[in-house]
């Protein structure tokens, strides 16, 4: 699917790769040079894209597509709004190749560019909620700590790990989240994760969370080899594998006779005097 | 003659405290006693030095613990918790870990410590089964080595939820609310533990006092006595040349025997001090203070609490309500399975000693292999229990293969029906194979001359003195 | 009895081997001594929990290592015998114990008053001095029945103490609550849901008001042994408890659906205040938190 992605967006992309920050920003467009381009054809470009890419799944229109048994095959994209399209196309769960299967993280199908032409194009598709502007520069990380204890350690762990959902779900592990893509993850509430509005965890609030996810990534570990940090389990295995190991080879070793000695025949001990 | 110096040194010094304590005798005799020197002898001393080095640190620890609960602002050098509130237990152990020197890996040895030792004392514990150290004469010390076994068990559970984090606070609510499910009793019960409904403001102060105190004396002296019954009933050994039922052979305590375990100890305490600084362990600053409304994915208890988590995770949800009165779920896995479990392990001396009619003092060890049905027994129950510790994991197992917990959760509960007698039929077989193979007499067959009541005394000609 | 030399003492010639090994014996002490001081260095010096722990374990690796080099090939390992007296006693022996002992017991049991009363006495103290156990804990009253929503109709807030209106809480959101003034009562804490319209939600017979716009309560403390259900699947419409893995339908009041829960999230009953904010309007359904012996009582 993206070998034929490249091959028609190719000269897409020639346009594109000299495309300027569209309003709204997302960061995923730091370092391209600021020739501008026109709203509109961003949206061209977006629209372009998703008609190949997206719309046999979520529709001409983004109104979604039910397959023949009724099963929905694509959701509506009516209320991704930016941050939806932002978290599953720079994340490369969109495209989903299986749409039984809960999406994953993969390398994105699309560049930066393209992304932002998609995002882009979604966004107008309806009034889904903007692309949060995460800045994680001087934010408050024991009060990021706080949030993520509150809301997000119950599926995501405490390390930030991820944790087991029901019937083969996952909460995905942190550490290739970027502070936007926890900005957008946060307030779209993707697949089974639910969603926090600024009345629950306002834009500042946002902003010390996702520095502290930034911080999971490469917590203090003054105590050594982290083995996970997420707990007990990974700790046992160490025990009885280092440790019993260790102690049970000692043991063997001094148990063992020395080969230099030879034994001398058995000498007997008196009993006991009394 | 370079001998005499010290030689004459040690006799003045014997002199000295047999003129006190009449020891000299005693003392000889120590110093020739004889143990048997297999290798798998020495599992049972691994515990022993892990409490001592237990002991050791953990008094260096209450130098800085301070037990209360009281609502505190942290003002320490770990950032990502400046400001933060939480009780002067939790900060007193974050100061442990970021402020005080060698704190951190005093804490980790102390933490490392406790996983081995309940680790020796299983290990010890399935050689001691396995080979039948526990029949006659030694139910006594059975009975005590249960014992020892369950309080390791429960200083261990309450060691770590002293330093009221997140997780082991997890782990106290688990507690709570399975003393909780008794019949009867479970709500004064657990009132009166916790001094009031969960968290309640006492439970980090007393856990204080029963881990650093209570807990640890009761198994210094159960091992002084375990320990002295091992020097009454001298140390079982496997049969071989010159070895009898009426004999010990092996090597002298003085001076190799004591060498070697002194050298086993440095080298347990190595091996503590080695974890203890390379591999972190518990790092509650990523869990945070306790909060009883929150939890992380992935909660567990220490590993050797895991049998009893997965019990409680594979159960399903039955519960018996009859009359406006009700036994709760957690009551069977929790409180009826481990109840069960210890009185099986405290009573097995007898059921086999019952079962199989066998009242004689044994002194020499048994292998596995000549014993199927036990060995098959025992290894059915270690499959049991280790289906039970998976459990514990599942949402772990789930999360990092890729499957269902719901699906792990139900394979489980076939598993543990299934699994055991399995295990139990391919030990029997593989017993009477290599029984056979290396025609090794199959010992259940032994029958004993023996007056009903009485046992048949043996006259052991002693040396003239 | 005879003093047989006993072997290694006065032995000052080794094999080749021997004095490789005792090399290695002596190395590790070496090895173990500079251990020592480089841990008393890196104290001084400020301490790292890594260096620390490396060379405590050198110190007594060391050490160790050197013992038991010491005692394998240069202490003697001769296998020596020693007999195992019979640890019974005899027949004799134990009759003349219990004789003795039944001899001194007669004068006490032979008393009968006194034994009578002393063990009243004994039994009356006994009992007598495991009443302080009672004030370890208070009665279980009604504590365990109740919650500080009990003081109905009171305001729902979050854990900074604000009030929310149901419009602060977006489809599919989820957060934790308390009743006002009370965000430190444990048994409280209380889970906030905006299921979707799409969501057949149906809700239990008596409890069709005890919503607003598609907001449902539930008691956050899983009814198997208290954790917090904090894992919400907004999709599936399921609470999951990450301790034990309880599975409750947010949809069907909560209901239990898999795992060892055996019992429904109680449900708070919502409604709205004159100024718009989320209100409970009783205390929960039922007793918060994992089942007691007289829960239903």
């Amino acid at each position: 699917m993206r070998l034929r992605h490249l091959l028609v967006a190719a000269p897409l992309l020639v346009t594109a790769a000299v495309t300027p920050l569209v309003a709204g920003g997302s960061p995923a467009q730091e370092g391209q040079d600021g020739e501008g381009q026109s709203e509109d054809e961003l949206l061209a470009v977006g629209r372009e894209l998703y008609l190949t890419g997206c719309a046999s799944c979520h529709g001409e229109n983004g109104e979604g597509v039910n397959g023949p048994d009724g099963d929905l095959r694509g959701p509506s994209l009516v209320e991704a709004g930016e941050a939806g399209a932002y978290y599953y196309l720079s994340t490369g769960r969109m495209p989903l190749a299986n749409p039984e299967e809960q999406p994953v993280r993969k390398p994105p199908a699309y560049a930066p560019d393209e992304i932002d032409a998609l995002v882009a194009y979604v966004a107008s598709l309806g009034d889904g909620p903007e692309l949060p502007d995460v800045d994680v520069e001087g934010a408050d990380l024991a009060n990021g700590g706080l949030i993520y204890r509150a809301n997000c350690q119950a599926c995501h762990s405490a390390s930030g790990s991820g944790g087991a959902l029901s019937y083969g779900r996952a909460a995905p592990g942190l550490a290739d989240a970027t502070p936007t893509q926890v900005g957008a993850a946060v307030r779209i509430g993707p697949g089974q994760m639910p969603v926090f509005g600024p009345d629950i965890i306002s834009d500042e609030e946002l902003d010390d969370l996702a520095a502290y996810v930034e911080y999971l990534k490469d917590p203090e570990d003054p105590g050594g080899v982290p083995i996970g940090r997420t707990g007990p389990i990974p700790e046992g295995f160490v025990a009885w594998l280092v440790g019993m190991t260790a102690l049970l080879a000692l043991v063997a070793w001094i148990g063992t006779r020395s080969p230099i000695r030879p034994r001398r025949r058995p000498e007997r001990v008196p009993a006991r005097h009394e | 003659m370079a001998r005499d110096p010290s030689r004459l040194l040690t006799h003045r010094l014997a002199r000295w405290v047999d003129s006190r304590l009449g020891t000299a005798r005693f003392a000889r005799t120590a110093l020739n006693k004889v143990f048997p020197d297999h290798w798998s002898f020495m599992i049972g001393e691994l515990g022993l030095y892990c409490f001592i080095v237990l002991v050791l640190t953990g008094v260096y620890l209450t130098f800085f613990f301070d037990p209360s609960q009281q609502l505190v602002t942290y003002d320490g050098s770990y950032g990502p918790l400046r400001g933060v509130e939480m009780t002067a237990a939790y900060r007193s152990a974050l100061e442990l870990s970021f402020d005080v020197r060698a704190g951190l890996v005093m804490r980790q040895i102390h933490h490392w410590a406790a996983l081995l030792f309940l680790a020796s004392v299983a290990v010890h514990l399935a050689r001691v089964f396995f080979t039948g150290a526990f029949r006659r004469p030694r139910e006594i010390n059975w009975i005590v080595g249960c014992t020892l076994l369950i309080l390791a068990l429960l200083n261990g559970l309450f060691g770590y939820s002293l330093l009221d984090d997140q997780l082991s606070g997890t782990g106290l609510r688990i507690v709570y609310s399975v003393t909780l499910s008794i019949p009867v009793v479970g709500t004064w019960l657990a009132s009166l533990f916790f001094g009031g409904e969960f968290p309640g403001p006492d439970i980090i102060e007393r856990l204080y006092v029963i881990h650093i105190l209570l807990i640890p004396a009761a198994i210094a002296v159960l091992l002084a006595v375990h320990l002295a019954i091992i020097v009454r009933h001298k140390h079982t050994q496997f049969a071989g040349p010159g070895r009898r039922n009426d004999n010990v052979v092996g090597e002298r305590l003085w001076p190799t025997y004591a060498a070697k375990a002194l050298g086993l100890f440095f080298l347990t305490s190595a091996t503590l001090a080695f974890l203890g600084g390379v591999f972190q362990i518990n790092p509650i600053w990523i869990y945070g203070p306790f909060d009883p409304a929150e939890v992380s994915a992935a909660s567990q208890p220490d590993w050797y609490m895991g049998w009893l988590d997965g019990a409680l995770r594979i159960m399903p949800g039955w519960e018996i309500r009859a009359f406006g009165f009700e036994i709760p779920n957690p009551f069977f896995p929790g409180v009826l399975l481990a109840g069960i479990t210890f009185l099986l392990l405290y009573a097995w001396p007898f059921l086999e000693a019952r079962v199989t009619g066998d009242h004689a003092e044994h002194h020499v060890l048994d292998r596995p292999r000549q014993r199927p049905v036990r060995t098959a027994l025992g290894t059915a129950t270690i499959s049991f229990y280790t289906v039970l510790f998976l459990g514990g994991a599942a949402d772990v197992m789930a999360a990092t293969f890729g499957l269902s917990v719901n699906a792990i959760l139900w394979t489980f509960r076939f598993l543990i029906l299934l699994l055991p007698p399995i295990v139990a039929w391919i030990t029997y077989r593989l017993c009477k194979e290599l029984a056979a193979r290396d025609g090794v007499p199959i010992a259940s067959r032994v029958t004993w001359r023996e007056i009903p009541g009485r046992l048949r005394r043996r006259h052991v000609a002693a040396d003239a003195d | 009895m005879s003093d047989a030399p006993r072997p290694g003492e006065g032995e000052s010639v080794l094999t080749r081997r021997g004095v490789r090994v005792e090399l290695a014996s002596a190395a590790s002490f070496v090895v173990a001594t500079l251990a020592s001081i480089a841990l008393a260095v890196v104290y001084w010096q400020g301490g790292e929990p890594q260096a620390e722990g490396v060379l405590l374990a050198l110190a007594l690796g060391g050490i160790g290592v050197g013992i038991v080099l010491w005692a394998k090939h240069f202490m003697p390992d001769d296998e020596v015998t020693e007999e195992r007296e019979p640890l019974v006693s005899s027949e004799e022996d134990v009759a003349a114990f219990t004789a003795d002992f039944a001899a001194g017991q007669s004068s006490l049991t032979s008393r009968r008053v006194l034994v009578a009363t002393a063990g009243g006495a004994c039994a009356a103290l006994g009992v007598a001095v495991l009443f302080p156990i009672r004030s370890l804990g208070p009665r279980p009253g009604r504590g365990l029945k109740e919650t500080p929503y009990r003081n109905a109709p009171i305001r729902v807030v979050t854990n900074e103490g604000e009030a929310l209106r149901p419009e602060d809480l977006p489809v599919d959101g989820f957060v934790t609550v308390w009743p006002e003034g009370h965000t430190d009562a444990a048994d409280a804490s209380t889970l906030l849901i905006h299921f979707r319209d799409s969501q057949d939600f149906q809700p239990a017979p008596g409890r069709e008001d005890w919503t607003v716009e598609n907001i449902v309560a539930y008691s956050k403390l899983c009814t198997h042994v208290g954790c917090p259900v904090g894992l919400y699947q907004a999709e599936l419409g399921l609470l999951l408890c990450p301790c034990h893995q309880s599975t409750f339908d947010v949809l069907e009041h909560a209901r239990p659906i898999f795992g060892p829960a055996a019992r429904s999230l109680p449900q708070l009953p919502l409604g709205t205040d004159a100024q718009g904010y989320l209100i409970a309007t009783a205390d929960f359904s039922g007793p918060v938190g994992p089942g007691f012996w007289d829960r239903d009582r």
